[in-house]
Formats: C-alpha cells, structure tokens, sequence
C-alpha cells in the first residue's frame, strides 16, 4: 500500500484545451524525496495543484492511504494532510513569519499540546530563522528566509505529505543546499516529500525522480 | 475564537483601507444621530404636551360638507326637460339657507352625547341672548340725544357674535355664525364656574373689581356688568337694571348687579359699532338664571310681524356654545368616534381648537422632522452606495489574500466571516463615536434648525397676513380673540433632549444595516472565488 498514488491522472484547463497532464501513474512513500522534473509548461504546477487538492484532475483518481482523496473534504485535505509550499511562497504580508505559521496552524483546527506560539518558533528555527526574524512582517524577510517561512507553515500542522513548487527557483546555491538539507531532515523523520522542480541539482537530491513526458 | 484575533489584526495592520471605510461609516452616524434625534424630540414634544393638555372640544355644523351636498346635482328631482348641461351650473334658488345653517343642537342633545365621554372628562356650556335697554338705561357707547344711533341699534342685523364659550376656545364649533337679533346687551349666562373660567382666569384680563361673582345656581337673577357700563350709567353693585326683549318691549325683565368687572382688552376696540358688539355692553350671569329668563319668554308668548307679513314668536331664543373637556387625547379621539354612535348626525364634527391651536405650535418642528427624515434616508442611502463601492475596490486587493487562506485550507464561509467581522468592528467603533458626536450636537443643531424654520415659518405667515389681513397660523377662534394681530401661535422653539434610548436603538438598526449591505458584496466575490485561480493569476 503506498501513501499516495496516482492512477490514470489526466488534466486539461478547459473542455477544447489541450490536455496538460495525460495518464500519470505516480506512486510516493513515506520517509522519501521526490522529484517531479520537467521543462517549464510541463504541467509541474498543474500536477502540484491537482496533489494538493487545490485543483481536481479531469479524469483518473488519486489514493490517499488506498481512500480516494475525491471523498475527502478538499479544505480538510489542505489544512491536515498535505503541506504546500507554494512557488511564490504565497505568505500573507500583513503578518509576521510566526503570525503566518500560527494562523495555518489555527486554520488546520488540529490541538496542539504545546501553545501553538512555541510550536511555531521552534519549527521556525528548524528552518534555521532567529526569534527576532520570525517577528519580523514577511516583506521585511529575504526571498530565501520566505522560503524557508513558507516551508515552516507547510510543517505547523504535521502533516504527512510536503509538496514544494520550484524550492530552490530564486535561491543562491548556498541557500539551496540549505534547503535540501531541510527536505533531508523531513524526509528522516518519515515525511513524503515531492518536490517539483526543473533544476537538476535538486533532481539528484531525490530518491526518486518522475520526469513529466513532453508534449 | 482566532477569526476574530484575524479580524482585529488586519484591521490594525490594514489602517489606510479601514480609517476611510470609517469616516464614512462616521458621517453617515453623526448625519442619522442628528436627523433621529430631531425625530425623537419632535416625537417626544408632542406626546409630552399632548398627555398633560386638558383638551376642550366643540360639536359643530359641517358647514363644507353640506355646501357639497347641496352642489350634487339630484338626480331624483332633477328637471327632465332640462338642458344637459344645465345641471353643470349652480342654481341660487337651490341655496338652502337652512340647511347651511343646520339644524341646531339643544342642551340635551348636547348632554347626552356627553355619554361618549370617558372617566375624568366633563363639560360645561353658555348661553347668550341679547336684550334692549329700557327707561334711562343706556348701553355704553350710545349718545343720549342721538336717536338715529339707537334707531340702527334697533334694527335686526346678522353679524357675529361674540363667543360666549369663552375667549380662549374661540368661536364655537370654529367659526359658526349666528344669527341673531341685534339688542343692546350681550347676556351671556354660564353653567358653572369652569365655564366662566375660561374667560375670566387664564388671560387676567377680566377682573372684578367691585362687589362679587354671581351665584354659581342661583335662581336669582343676579349678574355682573362692566365697569364702563356702571360709569356710564351710574350704577353700582346691589342696583337693578330693567332690560327688555328686543322684539317685545314689554318683555321686560330685572337683574340685580351683584359685581363689576373690568376688562382691561376691551375698551379700546373702535370697530364695535354696534352697541351689542362692545365688550362693555356684555352682561354676565349664570345658566339657570338665563334659561328661567328664556322660559319666562316662551310662555309669554309674545309675536312679531316680519317684512312679509307673517307672525312670528318674539321668544328669546339662547344660543347655544357647548364644550366638552377632555383630560386626554385618548379620550377626546374615543369621544369623536362614539359620539356619532349616539346619535349625532354626520352633518356634525368634533373639533378642538386647541388641539388645532397645539399642532400649528408645532409645524416648525414637524417640517424639521420631515426634512430631518429625508436627510436621513438620503444619507442613508448614498453613505451605503459609497460604503459597497469601497468595500468592492478592498476586495480586488484582498482577492490575494482570500487565495492564500483558502489555499492553505480555510474555508470560505470561514473568510467571509472574518472579513464580515471586521466590517463590524470597524462600522461599531465609528457608529458609536458618530452616535456621540450626534448626541452631544443634535440639541444645539436641532434648536438652531427649528429657530430657522420658525422665522421661515413666520415670515410666510406674515405675507399671507399682508395680502389677505389674517395669520394662517391661526384658528378663526383665535383671529377672532386677538383683533390686534399679537402673534396667536407660539410655536415650540426649542427641544431639552433628543437622543435617547429609542434613537440609539435605532442606529445600532443603522449599523446592523450599513455592515449587511457592505459585507454583501464581499461575500459575493468571495464566494466566487477559485483559489487557484486567484494564485496563478498571481504568478
Ligand atoms: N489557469 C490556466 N489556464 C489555462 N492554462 C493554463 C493555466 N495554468 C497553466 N496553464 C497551461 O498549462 C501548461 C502547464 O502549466 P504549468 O503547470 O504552470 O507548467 P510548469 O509549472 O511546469 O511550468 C502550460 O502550457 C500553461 O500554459
Ligand atoms: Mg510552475
């Protein structure tokens, strides 16, 4: 039984349009990286959206824990299962780093033991951020510390799945190796990561590699 | 509640949007506190005096509605062979004097429509008639060798009379003429005290300044004079004076002056040529006393012969004023629906010039009331047309934020709660500082507003006084007791307290409506929003 599985998944925007994303048959797995590669205009985000609920697939079904992910509530689905760091981070501006990852977790309506405060620092300074930038209103924060909010609030409500658009896209190459090592990290602790991505560095990064046919 | 925590740190971290949102919020508060409050105290005026007003009211003919009918055309005996369009012109002959005149009410009509009255009321009435001097005796005003001015006071003449219901009710029924034969005293007799206090007591201008009040039921006929009637005539309290029926000299009939009075308005009125008319020559006693006179000259059975020939009784004939108190308006409002009940023709209305005089004193404040209520509806309307653009434009450019929080997992409703919540607040904090702001203005703003509507008021008035010689603010009772054009109507001119309780409510009313119509369009867009593609457009 794997943790996620994709049958038959196709996508097309729109009845006339080409179709994006035709017959996938994915499988993922707890405690592993991978990576979804392609060119731009592959569909990578397309196949994100449809991973994250954010967008239903045209035809074929996606299994979570062999439970068709169509039979769960999509807002449920998002706030509990799967964590999604977006390509441009998406980060609400009017809030700092920590008001970002408390309002996930408030979202999520998952209890907490600890106060959700000190959950949030301290995923906040596993992905190496000092409690003085956590504070701090996200636009004030660099395009990598961003990243690295966006990836913490991906964590705040533990969910089983991480999915990652594009991590490494703007980042030095200083800042990606941090950034792998992060998705490492999760991956040890029994996280199943996916990371889609065009670069071929963080492609080498992965245990498994799905690269998406071209049209 | 973390929707809420939400609320308060967007609005806090959003300052620009939400400051403009309550300004208007704001104006519009202190605009509906000022115009509601105007409402309230007008309101508030009214019913205050209303329940402590003792209400005076007078049966009376319709004299306009029989004119109507008379104007129909009636068909039943309408002329056949007459012109079609004959019947569109009026025909004098038709003139039906005596029904214009009415069939008039006796005193036990009256009393007994006094049965619709309720707990607490009452009534009182006054007779008049008019005698003629006899022997020495002359009214006040004539010159003893001066025939041709007796012979004119002499003459029988329709004119109206003076009240005898009092100068403050005015005119009986407001504005009903009599007829009457000219003589030269005006006897005016009461049926109690209450009834002469509405002359004597309120304005203090009627005094007695010699000898006593007649009898309350004396039989006796026992009355009081003028002051300038006993100079002029050398008479003294305890004299007699003989007076005679107009229409009958021999008639005669003798009352004893128990008190002089004094009126300190009447004298210098030039216009009362007739003798009858002059205040001075007005001769004051109770009810029982006049109707013993009235029977007394019935039974004497005395005729006349009138231009055509015809006998008719010389009898005196009292001329009726009857008026109803009320001690509220309830009752005077129950009175003029049961009194038909009881048999009074509809030919007849119930009136009260005070009540009439009451709602003129109040047409300054109840125009301010109505402008007060467009205003409000305007503001109303135009601050809600602003507050849904405003929130349309704040919501394009929160359609990101409406993708993320919906991306990561909250619901949509969830959003449109917590963006209605904040609407709330924001509309809150300003309607109760508005409402503060309107409380603390709306008395000086309404009492500066009615003082203008007031000389608005006055100055219309005082127009139509120059071209057509009377103050429409005025009844006919009061035209007729103030001949030397004092302002009748004193109109309220300022208010204590205008926001209250009710206006509050009412603008927490406001509020609840000024947050649906503006959170409406928000839930709309939000409702219509795909995450996805608010995030792509994005990207
Ligand atoms: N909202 C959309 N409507 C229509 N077509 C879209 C939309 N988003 C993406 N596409 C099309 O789908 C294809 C895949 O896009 P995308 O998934 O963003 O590619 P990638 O992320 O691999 O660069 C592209 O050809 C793009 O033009
Ligand atoms: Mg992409």
């Amino acid at each position: 039984m794997s943790l996620l599985k994709l049958e038959h998944i196709c996508y097309q925007y729109g009845r006339n349009a080409r179709p994006v994303l035709n017959d996938l048959n994915y499988q993922f797995d707890s405690g592993n990286i991978y990576a979804i590669v392609g060119k731009s205009g592959a569909g990578k985000t397309t196949l994100l959206s449809i991973l994250s609920s954010l967008a239903s697939p045209t035809g074929g079904h996606i299994y979570l824990n062999d439970q068709d992910v169509s039979q769960i509530d999509k807002y449920r689905f998002r706030s509990r299962y799967v964590g999604v760091v977006f390509q441009n981070f998406n980060l609400l501006s009017h809030l700092t780093a920590l008001e970002n990852v408390v309002l996930s977790m408030n979202i999520s309506g998952k209890h907490f033991d600890t106060p959700k405060k000190e959950l949030a620092l301290e995923l906040l300074q596993k992905v190496s951020l000092s409690p003085d930038e956590a504070n701090r209103r996200v636009l004030k924060l660099s395009g990598g510390q961003q990243q690295r909010v966006a990836i913490a609030r991906a964590l705040s409500y533990d969910p089983d799945i991480i999915l990652a658009d594009e991590p490494t896209g703007n980042l030095d190459e200083e800042t990606q190796d941090e950034i792998i090592r992060i998705f490492r990290l999760l991956a040890d602790e029994g996280k199943c990561v996916i990371l889609v991505t065009h670069s071929p560095i963080v492609a080498q990064a992965a245990d498994y590699v799905y690269e998406l046919p071209r049209h | 509640m973390f929707l809420f925590q939400n609320a308060l740190k967007s609005i806090t971290r959003n300052k620009l949007r939400n400051i403009l949102i309550g300004i208007i919020v704001l104006v519009i508060a202190v605009s509906a506190c000022t115009a509601l409050s105007i409402r309230q105290a007008a309101q508030t005026a009214k019913e205050d005096t209303l329940s402590q007003m003792t209400i005076t009211a007078q049966i009376s003919f319709d004299r306009t509605q029989a004119m109507e009918q008379m104007a129909q055309p009636d068909m039943e005996n309408g002329k056949p062979d007459q012109a079609p369009d004959a019947d569109t012109s009026f025909d004098r002959r038709n003139f039906d004097f005596d029904i214009l005149q009415g069939s008039s009410l006796t005193l036990e009509d009256y009393i007994q429509y006094a049965q619709a009255q309720s707990d607490g009321d009452s009534y009182y009435y006054s007779g008049a008639f008019s005698l003629d001097a006899t022997g020495d005796l002359l009214p006040y005003g004539t010159e003893e060798d001066d025939e041709e001015s007796d012979e004119s006071s002499e003459t029988s003449q329709d004119f109206s009379m003076q009240p005898p219901g009092g100068m403050e009710n005015g005119f009986p029924g407001g504005g009903e003429r009599f007829q009457v034969n000219t003589g030269d005293f005006a006897i005016t007799g009461y049926s109690s005290y209450d009834a002469m206090l509405s002359m004597f007591g309120e304005d203090g201008s009627y005094m007695i300044t010699d000898g006593e009040m007649f009898d309350e039921t004396s039989e006796e006929l026992t009355c009081i004079i003028s002051n300038e009637l006993a100079l002029y005539n050398n008479l003294s309290v305890g004299d007699t004076l003989t007076l005679c029926n107009p229409q009958c000299e021999d008639e005669t009939y003798t009352l004893t002056i128990s008190g002089i009075y004094t009126n300190s308005a009447s004298s210098s009125e030039e216009q009362n040529r007739f003798s009858m008319n002059d205040p001075a020559n007005n001769i004051y006693m109770n009810y029982t006393a006049l109707s013993d006179i009235a029977d007394a000259s019935s039974e004497a059975d005395n005729t006349t012969t009138d231009s055509s020939g015809e006998e008719q009784s010389a009898a005196l004939n009292i001329t009726l004023a009857f008026t109803y108190t009320f001690t509220n308006i309830e009752h005077y409002e129950q009175f003029e629906e049961q009194v038909y009940e009881l048999g009074l023709s509809e030919d007849y209305t119930v009136s009260s010039s005070d009540l009439t005089a009451f709602e003129n004193s109040l047409t300054p404040l109840e125009t301010l009331s109505t402008t007060a209520l467009w205003f409000f509806l305007i503001v109303l309307i135009v601050g809600g047309i602003i507050l849904v653009t405003l929130n349309i434009f704040n919501l394009r450019e929160r359609k990101y934020e409406v993708g993320v929080l919906t991306a990561i997992g909250m619901k949509k409703s969830r959003v449109a709660v917590q963006f209605v919540i904040e609407l709330f607040l924001v509309t809150f904090v300003s309607m109760m500082i508005g409402t503060a702001i309107g409380a603390a203005v709306s008395v000086p703003v309404t009492n500066t507003l009615l003082s203008g509507q007031i000389e608005k008021n006055e100055q219309s008035n005082a127009s139509v006084s120059e071209n057509f010689g009377f103050d429409p603010g005025q009844s006919a009772g009061e035209r007729m007791a103030r001949p030397d054009g004092s302002p009748a109507v004193s109109y309220v001119n300022s208010v204590s307290s205008a926001t209250n309780l009710t206006v509050i409510l009412q603008l927490v009313g406001v509020g609840i409506l000024l947050t649906i119509v503006s959170s409406l369009a928000a839930l709309i867009s939000i409702m219509r929003y795909e995450p996805l593609k608010i995030l792509s457009s994005r990207s």
